[in-house]
């Protein structure tokens, strides 16, 4: 498994090169959104807007209106939260082509609640005109521009920086609301998106060597979310369906399965693990997936009552296949 | 000084416009509409669009064209009134503001076939993006201007001091806001919400300063909008314009109760007999 260091630095560079359109905009949060280098390329079209989300919004607007498509780095509770009437009045109704990109998702930073973005796909998801990504490795980190570019109207992206693992192939790049099929089964269909596809990739082996089938399918487009592949897989689910996402379960990809299932009338049991219904706190990312049941173990066993099956998998059978001994447990970045 | 033709020709105009606001005001019936906060910007509104900048109603989307954003959106109906007299909009497009179907809302909706540039009505977000805008200019070297009509009222906004500092950083000479100092907000006088000298704030800012004394005189503000047109001094310009809200209407005139309210027949009635007398 390769982990690749900060992906976005050099492809964010390479792809606007022949992109004049394409300006940067930053709160105080330049390297931290891993665009000094950008900065220092493209002097021209990098303008750092202080501490001060809400002119930045308004402004990307003004900028958009004129013809540019400033790409917003920031962390995502400082696009989402803060400045959320500039970003839905000036920006998403008017649909204008700015593309938000949101760092630290969910629990993937040690900065405690005021940096953790945990209802940020709920929020954008109920915006209307927004598309809404979420990246889980480092072909989608590259890809997801180009996805971004190809959509009219606003986009907001759950990006991962510094260290980012490889699970698909760079000739397999983010295509918009299509899934990724990563392993068949019948027992039950498992969604998931970000950092989390990742432990469900870590479940599936022994999984399978238990004899329990699971589908798992990896999403990065939460709208729109219109895949059929989705709906097939739900409706081939024996036992029923689980989400796992870094994520409050509210609003986020547990919530658009269900709304899927119940518009389908598909009675099937579904089960959404992610933060529920709590803000988390400070510590590391592998420690807040454990704590809050956003990690392998706690899929196999949500998959062991889904089934009515122990599987005898135990932690250290699933620390045995880490897909990279130390990335998951060495993600404790500072801000 | 202002050129008198031009003088004469945007009092005309102010004139018309003031009762397009109470017709459109009357017509919106039970609705109500901002009346006092279009009254007091007349002449700003009737100053830019008639003597200053460079617009074509037949062709809303010409490249070159100035840029207005009414960033005090709820003061939509001078806004309207000006796109009537403009020729921007039909008589009887007029009349349909805030009805059902209408594209004349009770706060400036985008739409550039009538030459409404930019949603506004969420208060202090509009001068950001006109911000944007002039920004956007200075990268391509385009010549036009972007004015800016704010509310004084709205200089409570957080991001209007955002966006204030920001554009002084970034030079945007190019950017004139006109701050309406009416004194009165929604919910008491200025001087009892929040009495600050907003003058020495954009200073502080880095703003180009002006006051106008004579908000609602044709030549005063056509004046000062012309000194900061042609003023390219590397900072923005705002211009404090100290305006009557309601300015015109007897009753209305530095009103509370006028700020936004429906307007029963007798209103109307003393309002255009006053207008036709004045």
């Amino acid at each position: 498994m390769e982990i690749v260091k900060r992906p976005h630095v050099e492809n964010f560079i390479e792809w606007s090169k022949d992109k004049p359109e394409v300006v940067v905009l930053t709160a105080d949060l330049t390297n931290s959104s891993e665009v000094g280098k950008w900065r220092d390329t493209y002097p021209d079209r990098f303008f750092p807007m202080k501490m001060a989300e809400q002119n930045m919004m308004s402004f990307a607007a003004g900028l958009a209106r004129e013809g540019y498509t400033p790409f917003i780095h920031t962390f995502a509770v400082f696009i989402y939260r803060r400045p959320y009437d500039q970003l839905a009045m000036s920006i998403a109704y008017p649909k204008l082509p700015v593309r938000f990109v949101a760092f630290l998702p969910g629990i993937a930073t040690p900065g405690g609640v005021t940096h953790q973005a945990i209802e940020d796909v709920a929020i954008m998801r109920a915006t209307p005109n927004m598309t809404v990504l979420e990246t889980g490795d480092a072909t989608e980190v590259e890809s997801v521009l180009d996805v971004a570019h190809s959509v009219d109207g606003p986009v907001y992206i759950r990006m991962l920086r510094g260290e980012v693992p490889r699970l698909f192939p760079k000739a397999e790049p983010m295509r918009l609301d299509e899934v990724r099929v990563l392993s068949e089964g019948d027992d039950v269909t498992v969604l998931t998106a970000g950092i989390t596809t990742e432990e469900a990739v870590r479940a599936a082996a022994p999984l399978a060597a238990a004899g329990v089938g699971m589908k798992h399918l990896h999403v990065s487009t939460h709208k729109p979310f219109g895949d059929p592949v989705v709906l097939d897989a739900i409706l081939g689910a024996r036992h029923g369906v689980i989400t796992l996402e870094n994520h409050t379960i509210i609003g986020g990809l547990g919530s658009a399965v269900a709304e899927l299932m119940a518009e389908n009338a598909i009675g099937k049991k579904l089960v959404r693990l992610g933060l529920q219904d709590t803000y988390a706190h400070g510590a590391s990312q592998a420690y807040l997936m454990k704590e809050y049941g956003l990690d392998a173990p706690a899929l196999v066993r949500a998959v062991e009552k889904l089934t009515g099956r122990a599987t005898g998998i135990t932690e250290p059978d699933l620390d045995a296949v880490r897909i990279e001994a130390v990335h998951s447990l060495a993600k404790a970045e500072a801000l | 000084m202002a050129n008198k033709k031009t003088v004469d020709l945007v009092e005309e105009k102010a004139a018309l416009m003031r009762r397009d606001v109470i017709e459109m005001g009357y017509a919106a019936g039970g609705r109500g509409a901002h009346f006092g906060p279009a009254l007091s910007s007349i002449e700003i509104v009737a100053g830019l669009f008639f003597g200053i900048m460079n617009h074509d109603p037949k062709n809303p989307t010409m490249a070159d064209r100035d840029r207005f954003v009414q960033s005090k959106g709820h003061a939509c109906l001078a806004y309207y009134a000006a796109l009537t007299e403009t020729g921007y909009i039909t008589r009887e497009q007029m009349y349909t503001f805030k009805g059902d179907n209408s594209f004349l809302a009770g706060h400036p909706t985008r739409n550039m076939k009538y030459g409404i540039e930019v949603t506004s009505g969420s208060l202090g977000n509009g001068f950001a993006v006109a911000c944007g805008m002039a920004k956007a200019a200075k990268i391509k070297s385009d010549d036009h201007k972007v004015y800016c009509l704010v509310g004084d009222g709205e200089c409570n906004e957080g991001i209007i001091w955002e966006a204030a500092m920001n554009a002084a950083k970034y030079e945007l000479d190019n950017l004139i806001a006109i701050v309406d100092r009416n004194g009165v907000q929604l919910a008491g006088t200025t001087k009892d919400i929040m009495d600050v000298d907003i003058e020495a704030l954009w200073r502080a800012a880095g703003w180009d300063v002006v006051v106008v004394e004579g908000g609602n005189d044709a030549s005063s503000v056509l004046e000062a909008l012309q000194g900061m047109r042609d003023s390219s001094s590397g900072k923005p310009h705002v211009i404090i314009a100290n305006t009557t809200k309601g300015k015109g209407i007897s009753f209305m005139e530095g009103s509370l109760g006028w700020h936004a309210r429906p307007m029963p027949q007798e209103f109307y009635e003393q309002a255009v007999a006053e207008l036709e007398n004045a």
